[in-house]
């Protein structure tokens, strides 16, 4: 991997994790647009039948084990986080066929 | 504004999933060209960076929060292809992982925070490939990415509509006006946050954003 390459890693996900892991448990609690519009109209209750994943080990980007609180939400985040970046990675590695480098005339974002 | 299970209709959800089935799959095809050693990483960093910021519920109006979309600032960053991979990584984690969007509903969500945001986020990416980007790409990007949130709203209320789940005490313009209003301040906030995020990555990140291979590049030619 190339400086560049890894450098991108780094930095990305370390400002993901700060966000994810620790500035995210700051954020309010309030329900969203569509939450709160549901809720005061009356409409809570979902008329289908519902089908969600069940929880295995987070509840509402809370980490079961931990309860709730800065580190149960910590947890989801960087777990989160970084299975997104895993997938991520995966497919993109995946997708890139090989090619010959299409040389470029002069230097990008010189 | 994640659409919870038990909202739409059978006929609703499954149309969403194949209309963002078939964009995900024609992004995925797109893709492979957009694709070089560069975006990859940025790929992963960008979608564990959305995922994270979701997380990050603002407030808005009393007792009303909102959080990021984020497609619109992939697909700026990315391109359309690429934006749409990544936006969907990070719904289908929410949805399989933290319960967070039904998982019927997940096209639809697709479809809302996805398909339309990386549509408007191609619209403007030409402004951020040319060598100076100015006030304009400011201006724009801000407007189309708060155009992006109001528009989705409208679509979930529309959805919610043909699902017959729109709350009965609320006409459909009703619903509209009131969504959109509350989406368009959210609107607002992810037209900032995208062009602060887009000129902090266009400074450190350039050649990975331009990429080596640009299929609808015509800004590029001049960089």
């Amino acid at each position: 991997m190339t400086a560049y390459n890894r450098r991108t890693l780094i930095v990305g996900v370390a400002v993901a994790l700060v966000i994810g892991g620790g500035v995210s448990y700051f954020a309010s609690s309030a329900p969203d647009g569509l939450e709160k519009f549901q809720e005061d109209l009356g409409s809570a209750a979902p008329p289908h039948p519902t089908v969600e994943a069940p929880p295995i080990a987070f509840q509402e980007y809370n980490f079961t084990w931990l309860g709730e609180g800065f580190w149960a939400n910590a947890v989801a985040g960087v777990v989160g986080s970084l299975i997104v970046l895993a997938i991520l990675l995966l497919v993109g590695y995946a997708l890139k066929c090989r090619r010959p480098p299409v040389p470029r005339g002069g230097s990008a974002g010189s | 504004m994640h659409i919870a299970s038990g909202f739409l209709s059978p006929p609703v959800w499954g149309t969403m999933a194949a209309v963002s089935g078939a964009a995900l799959a024609g992004s995925l095809v797109v893709a492979k060209r957009h694709l070089d050693e560069r975006r990859v990483p940025l790929m992963g960093v960008m979608g564990a960076f959305i995922f994270a910021a979701q997380m990050v519920n603002f407030p808005v109006l009393p007792g009303t929060s909102g959080h990021l979309g984020g497609g619109f600032l992939l697909a700026i960053l990315l391109g359309a292809p690429l934006g749409m991979v990544a936006m969907t990584s990070v719904l289908v984690v929410q949805a399989l992982v933290f319960q967070d969007g039904g998982l019927e509903a997940l096209g639809a969500n697709i479809f809302g925070m996805g398909v339309v945001p990386c549509l408007l986020g191609a619209a403007v990416r030409g402004l951020w490939l040319r060598p100076r980007p100015g006030r304009l790409a400011d201006i724009l990007t801000f407007a189309a990415g708060a155009l992006g949130l109001v528009v989705s709203a409208t679509g979930v209320i529309l959805m919610l509509w043909l699902s017959g789940t729109l709350p009965s005490a609320v006409s459909l313009a009703k619903a509209v006006l009131v969504m959109d209003s509350v989406h368009l301040l959210i609107g607002m906030v992810e037209g900032v946050v995208s062009v602060l995020v887009v000129r902090f990555v266009l400074a450190t990140r350039r050649e990975a954003v331009l990429g080596t291979v640009e299929p609808l590049g015509a800004g590029e030619a001049a960089a």
